[in-house]
């Protein structure tokens, strides 16, 4: 890595992780801090690193294959307005898995968030559109207050309750697909606020603004989780629960903000899908439930919590709906994407698996001292049972 | 204890000349090494001196890049661990590889059914051939417990009698005593002379010098791969020992600072209880003092720290800290109160063994470094990661490498690390040297004897006694739940402390 050599300040390139640069901070800090974290970056970035490439490489198969449709301005346009729906569940998906556990609810929430938006605007504008069109920022803050309601259940559920997240979340998410299918009577509901819809067509050059709303996102969570004392003790939680509460971390603070943060996450991307689409029904995204998990795990999350990158969230989403379209532009169907979808997590894994074996093969030229042996482990067990 | 074999024994197992690289680094540099039948071997050495690598190499996990391994006379140079275990060298390492969910006798017997390829597993067939192994010894072992339940000392003798299925010749014991208590120690002594007199030949690696020294006939002692030192243990004693170990002299003398008696009490514990752990527990400690708490293990020392720590919080009794009334309902409570914890089981509880140095170390004091937005002031935290990295002398390339790459000693100096940041009042240590190599164990101690003298209140929870004699002001023994001798002065001696202790 060049940073540990050159002086150069962009020689450390300002991910969302690791960005704003205090002009004031000066330049003999920021050397010292760019070789003492080179190391750990190199390490922490790799899988991000990693997901650089299946994305260049991703966009460099299909740029070839059939550049006409898929280097298209209004095909560039359609990836930059879907992916953020699916990135902001994603990296809302990123923070409980980050705990260690996981939200099958998100998608359920996101849906009946958009639902909420789309009965009270079409239910107002019935009588008064013009009121209806004024109270544009109350009804889609509404949508987001359903999801952070949501949030709050499944971390009663998962901080107070105790129940395994998979469990307490897959409730949940039945328990809020069945409202939506009864409040809708499981047809499509149409409407959404002008202004949003006219949002969601904006673009800033090139770039859709929904993708921009994306981008703000991810770099907002990416700080709160890396410069926030609550986001590293949401990182420390889920890389030893033990240890963060002999740490004096409280489990239930950190799980009970996690899930509700979720919650809120899912409620703005209800938000997003009206954004792009002006309707709303109880199953818009089914297949996104276990999408997101893929993105989530190839974006570098760790499943057992404590490690992730929302910088790798981004480019997974990204790479994922890079190949979507790309299907598309190669008239290949559905199927043949979630084909795709397996083939991609599986190939990261097993590219995961010779990575980290050909590390510590590498890693045995340092042997440095043994690993301490597996200490007292079972001693605060027996101290009750052992009195001779 | 018994005089040792002599030299026209044949060796059951010897090592000659064994050299092992890791890419630039020499793991091992020429070692040798006999182990005779009947006899008890004590292999020390600091943490990375090369005995884990010996072992490997012995056991057949890792091949020597030279030099060979030679079990009754054969040479063995592509030996694998299969191999091993058929020649009959068994590892009994500290987790004793056990399965929680079986009982003792499917312990002892079913990995040498599976490694036999028997096909059939004959439930009937178990308990007999269990049964045999634990008379023989002499142990009182119930065959049918699920091992899960038992103690610690139970699940080493369990693991013992599965090495003597494989017909063992050779048992290297990984920190056999570490986990055990008096009465057990002597109890797995008396079962190490039976091994000895089947003609077994034990390797002891230890840090716990004083009981290896009392049952070990040879000892043969690693400094940076290679044996600086190998003879008869009646020739050894702890300092020599402990010499040939760090190859510098060992200071061990008692060394504490004088105290201000007018000091009012930093903490103050009043009638604390809690039925089933411990009862009326009533102590003080003022700034700068160093106490020390011992007792056996199930004694209720553990449990009296984490109900100061408010991990098990008391039922009743009062803590007070710099004489307010601090009312400890969870560790949060404790911490706030100005408590800090270096737990007994360092990996699980007191480490994020995956995270950084430098994470590891503000783990506990996340909101003392806020900024005035609440987010993280960076440039404070990366002062205190700095500051205490070089002040504990952590032995990293840098606080960016994870934790899981550091040896005992410097584990347990980043979990001093993590607290020393909170800046606390009271630090409660349990075991804060166990598993540490000596020269580790003596900076520890004096880094406590430093945040003392700066006005922290410590508490160290030990059973080892030279330690609490190097470093204590006082001691409390604790029995059944009792705080049942208080010694102070003249009367803090090793001696003195194992008496009291086992009363």
């Amino acid at each position: 890595m060049s940073a540990k050599t050159t002086p150069d300040r962009r020689a450390t390139p300002p991910s969302p992780a690791q960005s704003p640069q205090r002009p004031a901070a000066r330049f003999n800090d920021r050397l010292e801090q760019a070789t003492r974290g080179a190391m750990a970056r190199v390490a922490g970035n790799r899988k991000t690193g990693r997901m650089v490439v299946a994305f260049v490489l991703a966009f460099s198969i299909f740029a070839i294959a059939n550049p006409r449709v898929f280097l298209s301005p209004l095909n560039m346009q359609n990836i930059g307005v879907a992916a953020p729906e699916i990135g902001v569940i994603a990296i809302a998906m990123m923070l409980a898995m980050l705990t260690g556990g996981i939200d099958l609810s998100l998608v359920a929430i996101a849906n009946l968030s958009a639902i909420t938006i789309v009965s009270l605007y079409s239910g107002i504008a019935a009588s008064d559109p013009a009121l209806a069109e004024s109270l544009t920022i109350p009804i889609l803050l509404a949508g987001v207050v359903v999801g952070i309601g949501c949030g709050v259940l499944n971390s009663v559920l998962v901080s107070v309750v105790g129940i395994t997240p998979i469990l307490a979340t897959l409730g949940t998410m039945q328990i809020l697909n069945g409202i939506a299918v009864v409040t809708t009577g499981g047809s499509t509901l149409y409407g959404a606020p002008a202004g949003l819809s006219a949002f969601g067509r904006t673009a800033l050059g090139p770039v859709p603004l929904l993708f921009v709303v994306f981008i703000v996102i991810a770099a907002l969570v990416a700080l709160f989780v890396s410069r926030t004392p609550l986001g590293r003790k949401i990182q420390l939680e889920g890389a030893n629960p033990v240890a963060a509460r002999y740490s004096g971390i409280s489990s239930r603070t950190v799980l009970t903000s996690t899930y509700t943060i979720g919650g809120a996450l899912a409620g703005v991307a209800g938000v997003l899908f009206l954004a792009r689409n002006p309707t709303a029904s109880a199953d818009y995204g089914a297949s996104y439930v276990l999408l997101v998990i893929v993105i989530a795990v190839l974006g570098g999350t760790n499943p057992n919590g404590g490690f992730a990158s929302v910088a790798g969230i981004v480019l997974a989403t990204l790479t994922l709906q890079i190949v979507s379209s790309g299907f598309t532009a190669l008239r290949l169907s559905s199927y043949e994407y979630a084909i795709a979808q397996g083939v991609i997590l599986i190939a990261v894994m097993v590219l995961d698996y010779l990575m980290a074996n050909r590390r510590s093969r590498r890693s045995r030229v340092e042997p440095g001292p043994p690993p301490t042996p597996p200490g007292l482990a079972d001693s605060s067990s027996t101290t009750l049972t052992d009195s001779h | 204890m018994a005089s040792p074999p002599t030299a026209a024994v044949e060796p059951v197992l010897a090592v000659h000349g064994i050299t092992k690289r890791f890419g630039g680094v020499t793991a091992l540099a020429g070692v040798s090494l006999d182990l005779l039948p009947g006899e008890v071997h004590c292999l020390a050495g600091e943490n990375g001196c090369g005995k884990s690598t010996l072992i490997k190499i012995i056991s057949g996990v890792e091949r020597p890049d030279s030099g060979e391994v030679i079990i009754d006379g054969v040479a063995h140079s592509r030996m694998n661990a299969t191999s091993a275990i058929t020649s009959g060298v068994q590892v009994i390492y500290q987790d004793f590889s056990l399965f929680p969910n079986l009982t003792v006798a499917e312990n002892i017997v079913l990995t040498a059914e599976v490694a036999g390829r028997q096909k059939l597993y004959r439930a009937a067939s178990v308990r007999p051939k269990a049964r045999a192994i634990v008379d023989e010894l002499q142990l009182d072992l119930d065959l049918d417990s699920e091992v899960g339940d038992l103690s610690v000392a139970d699940k080493q003798l369990t693991a013992i009698c599965r090495a003597l299925v494989h017909a063992a010749r050779v048992i290297i014991m990984d920190e056999p005593t570490t986990a055990l208590t008096h009465t057990e120690v002597a109890r797995l002594f008396a079962v190490v002379e039976r091994l000895r007199a089947r003609g077994v030949a034990l390797v002891f690696v230890s840090h716990k010098l004083e009981e290896v020294l009392a049952i070990s006939q040879r000892v043969t002692i690693m400094r940076s791969g290679r044996v600086v030192t190998s003879g008869l243990a009646s020739d050894f004693d702890r300092r020599s020992i402990a010499e040939h170990m760090t190859g510098s002299e060992l200071d061990e003398s008692r060394l504490v600072a004088d105290l201000d008696e007018s000091a009012a009490p930093r903490l103050v514990v009043s009638h604390l209880d809690l039925p089933g752990a411990f009862h009326d527990v009533s102590f003080s400690v003022r700034p700068g003092e160093i106490l020390g708490v011992t007792g056996l293990l199930g004694s209720g020392r553990t449990e009296i720290a984490e109900a100061i720590f408010g991990a098990r919080p008391a039922a009743s009794g009062e803590i007070f800290i710099d004489g307010r009334r601090a009312d400890i309902r969870s560790i949060p409570d404790a911490v706030d109160a100005g408590i800090g914890y270096v737990p007994e089981d360092r990996l699980s509880q007191g480490l994020f063994l995956e995270k950084s140095i430098a994470d590891n170390i503000v783990a506990g004091s996340l909101d003392r470094h806020r900024n005035r937005w609440h987010g993280l002031d960076r440039a404070r935290i990366r002062a205190t990661i700095a500051g205490l990295f070089s002040d504990l002398k952590i032995n990293a390339p840098n606080p960016e490498a994870p934790v899981r790459s550091l040896s005992g000693g410097n584990a347990q100096r980043v979990v001093l690390a993590k607290w020393l940041a909170t800046e606390p009042k009271v630090l409660v240590l349990n075991g804060p040297t166990v598993g540490v190599d000596v020269g580790s164990k003596a900076q520890i101690l004096d880094l406590l004897r430093k945040a003392a003298a700066r006005g922290m209140a410590i508490i160290v929870i030990s059973d080892d006694a030279p330690e609490l004699v190097s470093c204590c002001h006082r001691v409390l023994v604790v029995a059944r739940g009792r705080v049942t001798h208080e010694l102070s002065g003249d009367e803090i001696t090793a001696e003195i402390i194992h008496e009291r202790m086992a009363a």
